[in-house]
């Protein structure tokens, strides 16, 4: 188990590395001059002091291997550079903002488990009835919607029409919790929308499957009680492939909180990532992006974990 | 493929609306009319104007054909370049493997919105980004699919043939391998498109993607948002295209998918609720004897697609205590579908419509559920087939054989059940059951997953154990070692068993009664002895010889059991009977009474046995 774990952890610090190797490069394997790159637009070349000046500050002109080698060394020591706008740390901003966008992601995961696992679960009991049928058309429904189109429908109908709920905005909890839960609500169950629906068709189609299985027979056949057998032989035996998908569709979750926190005025990592993507503000770019990126690869590391945890096969397999 | 029409056709509208935006006669979608800024519906523009007095349905139109362009564009490219990748991926293994489908992986390491606003930064927003962003998102995919499908593909006989003929290697990977990978790659072209169309629109929100003022759905949904309090329907608009468009493409390529991989779909059992409120004609009377279980008239349905089926008629038996009955047949003969009515543990769309079985007092089917639940896994137990299935891979099997007496000892403590637990190991000759109660299945072997199964069956002292092949998925020495422990389990306990073979070797070791069975009827019923000595069915008879020695499946009967939905109309073995007469064609043929205790099904055994008789 202990071996497993420390090949597992080896592997994603190997992504890792891989991940910042890529955007390092990306910068380089751009045809042309990057600070021209950067200081261009539509066409229009760039003035030629403000490119000298950036190269200097991008550490252009040193060898390549020197630079890279101290761009891993910065992230080791959690180092992402300054921003090339307003020359603050990227880190400050990243470590000020990174919790907003994780309360989200939690929410939002915590919303479509809660929701998808029961409702996913009840439809495949009752196969064919009017349950399954409604909820298996939402979910198609909700897998079609945009992320960003729900939250400004729910914006437009809850917030503007019958202002039920506040548009959009922030209050730290410790200020005002219930302000701050109400705020939280519209953006985690727009990001929550698509997983849920996910979530809802993997776990109805994982518990089909499990109630197929010989074990279920077995475990009928003992005598047990159907919700002990629903319990630890079906739901429990379910929950591998339901912790698969949750943790493949992280990316999407990620990709999604870009968005949702743009439509509600969620300060989180969203609002400094497209201002630096607007202003070309590499460095701010690549540390959101690495963060965000690393975060992906911790769940799925936390997921492996979880898994290995749920089905002993892993462990020893 | 029904379901294919409707988001078929819906596809297909939207994709003609926006291929024939240009002559359809709509306004210039970019010319801004500031007087008739937010007007609503007016002549000439049904769905009304936007903030700049732009018209809204053109905009719509002429967005469609913005974001399919982009996302045609871009799943073309990911497919076309992922797909050979995937090919020399899976053609020259190896370096080539890694370097052209393990190398994809790293994409999928950046959450997809992140790397396209990696590369927006680089490269500025534009149509041209967008597309360039969305196809490296998707080469991946693509790569995986046609690798895997290829690899599959490559050792089929067909590829093996024109690789013998000395074809080129190129001409092998676009003729032979391409045609026959086609469809899960046009699947997957079309789920490109459809995420393609969410990704585009939703950077193009962000501002991001596609640069106004062309017209983009993501644009329309970014501007309305300002005047939504004024002009709400304007939000609508673009957002229900854009819902539509999507959940059109999805449903169709569900539909795709089905159609391609038919695996997926799944039975749907019917069932009729007069089934439910009067289950059949049972028989009331009850069999004045002794016998721990009596079973009389089982018939069982199920329905399938293709109508009902019978896949058990009139089948008739009765155990006594310490006493085996061995039920034999090939597979489809409808053994386990009897034994599984037994236990009340028929699949849903199966129903017990006549018959009834007495467990003592009690007649099994017709007890409901709870009632059922009391005796399953108390005074009846069963042993399955294959242990390793029916063993759940992720409890403990201590904690499984516990709570089979948990479920049927209230108020048990967690240490007696464990206490009883390692008795019950120790029992079953599981060596150091102190320990191996809290293994797990899959480190165990076929031979003790099988004595934890009977651990777990004779946990309760159950008065019927029925054991339905549980010696066919394990090695043969171990076969015998566990018939050896269910033969001493009876005989300690006079428990009632039911073993369930097709092999009749097996019989003669642990039984004293058989029942043959054959396509869902009993042909021969006997004691072991005088059925072995003179059988008196040819289907019995073609069985033995085809068994002489050792647990191998009968293979010298020629022909195959028929098909619940094709049983002949008169004798049912008659296709495949040496003895087969017109009269055995001609009409159900009745289960006779030889003698006390001996049945046969069969209108020819007088001459038959007279006949082995005389060559003997």
């Amino acid at each position: 188990m202990t071996r497993w774990l420390f090949g597992r952890v080896l592997i994603s610090i190997g992504l890792a590395w891989v991940v910042a190797t890529i955007v390092f490069m990306a910068l380089h394997v751009v045809p042309g001059d990057p600070a021209e790159l950067l200081l261009s637009s539509n066409g229009v070349a760039a003035d030629p002091a403000a490119v000298a000046e950036l190269r200097d500050k991008l550490g252009l002109a040193r060898p390549i291997l020197d630079q890279y080698l101290s761009f891993l060394g910065g992230l080791t020591r959690g180092d992402l550079g300054n921003s090339l706008v307003d020359d603050y740390p990227v880190m400050s901003e990243i470590a000020l903002r990174l919790p907003r966008t994780l309360e989200l992601i939690f929410a939002g995961s915590l919303i479509a488990c809660i929701v998808g696992i029961p409702a996913g679960t009840y439809a495949a009991l009752h196969r064919g009835g009017t349950f399954d049928r409604i909820a298996s058309g939402a979910a198609a429904l909700l897998l079609a919607i945009p992320v960003f189109v729900v939250g400004t429908l729910l914006v437009l109908v809850l917030a503007e029409m019958l202002r039920l709920m506040p548009a959009g905005g922030y209050v730290p909890l410790a200020q005002n919790p219930a302000q701050h839960l109400m705020l939280l609500a519209l953006p985690a169950i727009a990001i929550g929308k698509g997983l849920t629906a996910i979530i809802f068709r993997m776990s109805r189609a994982s518990v089909l499957d499990a109630l197929s299985k010989d074990f279920v027979r077995t475990a009928r056949a003992k005598g047990l009680a159907p919700a002990r057998v629903l319990s630890r032989h079906v739901v429990r035996n379910a929950l591998t492939p339901i912790l698969t998908v949750l943790g493949l569709q992280m990316g999407t979750l990620l990709g999604g909180t870009v968005l949702v926190e743009y439509v509600f005025n969620w300060p989180g990592l969203s609002t400094p990532l497209l201002r630096a993507v607007e202003a070309r503000d590499y460095p701010m770019v690549v540390g959101v992006v690495l963060t965000i990126s690393g975060l992906f690869l911790f769940i799925n590391l936390v997921m492996d974990i979880l898994y290995a945890a749920l089905d002993p096969r892993i462990r020893t397999g | 493929m029904r379901r294919l029409w409707v988001p078929g056709a819906l596809v297909a509208l939207i994709l003609l609306l926006a291929l024939l935006a240009p002559w359809l006669g709509l306004p210039d979608p970019v010319r801004q009319d500031v007087a008739n800024r937010l007007v609503g519906a007016m002549p000439g523009s049904p769905l009304g104007r936007d903030e700049f007095g732009r018209d809204v349905l053109s905009r719509l139109i002429w967005g469609a054909r913005t974001s399919l362009a982009v996302a045609f564009a871009s799943a073309l490219i990911a497919g076309i370049v992922g797909t050979a990748f995937g090919l020399i991926g899976a053609w020259f293994r190896g370096l080539g493997e890694l370097l052209a489908v393990r190398s994809m992986d790293i994409i999928l390491c950046f959450p997809p919105v992140l790397l396209a606003l990696l590369v927006v930064t680089l490269l500025g927003p534009g149509a041209g980004t967008l597309i360039l962003v969305l196809s490296v998102l998707y080469l991946p995919i693509f790569a995986r699919v046609a690798y895997a499908e290829a690899l599959s593909a490559r050792n089929h006989d067909y590829v093996e043939a024109v690789r013998a003929l000395g074809a080129p290697t190129g001409r092998i990977l676009l003729r032979t391998l391409l045609p026959n990978i086609a469809a899960p790659i046009l699947v997957q072209l079309s789920l490109a498109v459809a995420a393609a169309v969410v990704l585009e629109s939703g950077l193009s929100f962000l501002g991001l993607g596609v640069v106004p003022p062309a017209p983009s759905w993501g644009l329309m949904i970014r501007g309305a948002r300002a005047t939504m309090e004024q002009a709400p329907l304007l939000l609508l608009w673009p957002c229900a295209a854009l819902t539509l468009t999507i959940l059109a493409m999805n449903l169709l390529c569900d539909a795709l998918r089905d159609a391609v991989d038919p695996r997926g779909l799944a039975l749907r059992p019917r069932r009729r609720a007069i089934d439910r409120i009067l289950p059949g004609l049972l028989p009331e009377a009850k069999p004045g004897t002794e016998a721990t279980l009596g079973m009389r008239g089982l018939t069982v349905e199920i329905d399938t697609p293709r109508g009902v089926i019978r896949p058990v008629e009139d089948v008739s038996f009765a155990v006594h205590p310490g006493e085996t009955l061995a039920i034999v047949g090939e597979s489809g003969s409808g053994k386990s579908v009897t034994a599984t009515s037994l236990m009340g543990l028929l699949p849903p769309a199966a129903r017990v419509v006549a018959g009834g079985a007495w467990l003592q007092e009690k007649e099994l089917l017709r007890l409901s559920e709870p009632e059922l639940r009391k005796l399953r896994g108390g005074a009846i137990a069963m042993v399955f087939q294959d242990p390793m299935s029916s063993l759940n891979p992720v409890h403990r099997v201590g904690d499984q054989v516990a709570e089979a007496i948990k479920a049927h000892n209230k108020g048990i403590s967690a240490a007696e059940a464990k206490k009883r637990v390692v008795a019950l190991f120790r029992r079953v000759g599981i060596a150091d059951p102190e320990n191996r109660v809290t293994t797990f299945p899959h480190e165990m072997s076929g031979g003790m997953r099988q004595r934890v199964m009977i651990a777990m069956a004779i946990a309760n002292q159950p008065a019927l154990l029925i054991a339905d092949e549980p010696t066919t998925a394990l090695d043969v020495t171990v076969q015998a070692q566990i018939l050896e422990l269910l033969a001493e389990l009876k005989r300690e306990t006079k428990t009632a068993l039911i073993f369930i073979t097709h092999s009749l070797s097996v019989v003669a070791e642990i039984a004293d009664h058989v029942t043959v069975m054959y396509a869902g009827q009993v042909v021969e019923r006997g004691k072991v002895d005088e059925v072995f000595a003179g059988p008196l069915h040819p289907y019995t008879r073609a069985l033995l010889a085809a068994t002489p020695e050792g647990d191998a499946a009968p293979s010298g009967i020629p022909g195959v059991v028929p098909l619940p939905t094709a049983f002949p109309l008169g004798c049912r073995f008659a296709p495949r009977c040496k003895h087969a007469a017109p009269a055995c064609e001609a009409a159900p043929v009745p289960l006779e009474e030889v003698r006390r205790d001996r049945l046969t099904r069969c209108v020819r055994w007088r001459e038959l046995s007279a006949k082995a008789e005389a060559a003997a």
